[in-house]
């Protein structure tokens, strides 16, 4: 089956992948070079190749990867593609974050309950840090949970940008487990997504985009980030105990909400700089957030599933969604100019033929 | 540097080469053990072209396709110099540590 296409043809349509900048460069060398390891030099077989065969799989997948290094572009990329590339890097940087504060929870509530902190009372029972029921013992959750901070630091370092890829890889595997397991088991009441978009949308995402962390990507600003840590445990996770601490918790939200309410307040806090004439940087905070809030946002919808069956919980969650969306329209407009195109054009290569 | 972008460099050490040709000539060196897919390849090209370590050659005709070759710019010479140096410097250590003479460590 052809479909009248011939070889080339579909190659240049896998090239279609590619940015048109890069397309405009190498194109016409990468058909060439494509088609010169395809054919054989026997016309006949030539024939029936060019006529018949496909590109193969691999070829497709280089291309394809290709294609993610360039639209999340380093520092030599076209503006665009290097904006929508910081945008990717600092939203990992920020979910592998909030995860990060989660290990550090865990790590200071179980040195709390082990007593290491002599000076302060016993804490209450309902704090201990609880782990899934499964097949797994709670030393693989404690480790998960420190893992993302390492994951975290080692990014937030500028270097070891894959062996932070690999561990966080290997934190958000007990978590698929313990999803198909329950599953299998019909743990999960009814048709309850929430817990399978938490591990696609907050695990597995990041862990995919990590990807964009490369040797030719400008480091993240290493102390800022670690500050951030700092500060999101003392502003977030602090408080958040203290009300399940005094028997508040129902003023704590769920975890979509929690996402929700830190995507929108982080809008808010940033729209004086967005909508600031004099502000420097093309934006890229502004499209940073704006993935932030629909990575939050669409966890809220998808997890609403588990509250059919409480329409209290459903108009709270709502409620967040409606902030969240107002929160990330006042910041839409400047992470539309980050990434618009712009006449900036690619930086030349040296003797870069065009 | 990558081991694609050493191999890459390498292949065109002793002459420009054309895409296809870097391709088969990195599989070549490697004992057939790199296969450079072409999106692969681009993506080395591209980063080494942007460092400046390569550039365009020339161009001819070829069964009706334009081949585009490339060649090591000066600073691509060095920088590869520089590279060989330092895997030398590192077999050279491993094969002392390993106990390994030179003989024994080629055969």
């Amino acid at each position: 089956m052809s479909n009248g296409l011939d070889l080339e043809q579909r190659y240049r349509r896998v090239l279609r992948l590619l940015p048109g900048y890069y397309r405009r460069a190498w194109e016409q060398d990468m058909v060439a070079a494509f088609l010169e390891g395809s054919l054989t030099g026997d016309p006949d077989e030539d024939e029936w190749v060019l006529e018949f065969s496909k590109p193969p799989w691999r070829e497709v997948a280089s291309v394809a990867g290709l294609a993610v290094r360039l639209y999340l572009g380093g520092s030599a990329a076209p503006r665009r593609y290097f904006a929508w590339g910081q945008a990717v890097r600092r939203a990992v940087l920020a979910l592998t974050m909030l995860q990060a504060v989660r290990g550090l929870e865990v790590l200071l509530l179980t040195a709390w309950s082990r007593r290491l902190f002599s000076w302060l009372p016993v804490p209450p029972v309902r704090l201990a840090a609880g782990t899934p029921a499964g097949i797994f013992p709670p030393a693989v959750w404690w480790l998960v949970a420190y893992a993302w901070i390492v994951s975290f630091v080692a990014l937030a370092f500028g270097r070891y940008y894959r062996t932070a890829q690999v561990i966080a890889a290997l934190a958000i595997v007990p978590d698929l487990v313990w999803l198909l397991q329950g599953d299998f088991t019909r743990a999960f009441r009814g048709p309850s997504l929430g817990p399978w978009a938490f591990w696609v949308l907050l695990n597995l995402a990041p862990v995919l985009a990590m990807t964009a962390f490369r040797r030719d990507t400008p480091p993240a600003a290493r102390w800022p980030w670690l500050l951030a840590l700092a500060a999101a445990y003392l502003l977030v996770a602090v408080p958040l105990t203290a009300l399940q601490t005094t028997g508040h918790s129902a003023w704590v939200p769920d975890t979509a909400g929690l996402y929700c309410v830190l995507a929108a307040l982080a809008c808010l806090a940033h729209v004086p700089r967005a909508w600031s004439r004099q502000a420097a940087g093309p934006g890229v905070w502004s499209l940073t957030l704006t993935l932030l809030a629909a990575e939050a946002g669409a966890y809220r919808v998808l997890s609403l599933t588990d509250y059919l069956h409480d329409p209290h919980q459903v108009q709270v969650s709502l409620a967040e969604l409606l902030i969240l969306v107002l929160a990330v329209t006042l910041v839409v407009p400047d992470a539309i100019r980050a990434q618009a195109a712009t006449h900036a054009p690619p930086r030349p290569h040296a003797g870069y033929p065009r | 540097m990558t081991g694609q972008a050493f191999f890459v460099l390498t292949a065109l050490a002793d002459a420009p080469r054309h895409g296809y040709g870097i391709v088969r000539e990195v599989a070549d060196l490697s004992h057939g053990r790199v296969k450079l897919k072409i999106g692969s390849l681009y993506g080395v090209l591209d980063r080494l072209a942007a460092e400046e370590l390569i550039e365009p050659d020339r161009e001819e005709a070829h069964d009706g396709r334009l081949r585009r070759y490339y060649r090591l710019t000066r600073d691509g010479r060095r920088a590869l110099a520089e590279e060989a140096e330092l895997r030398a410097a590192t077999a050279r250590v491993v094969r002392s540590r390993l106990g390994l003479s030179g003989a024994e460590a080629a055969g």
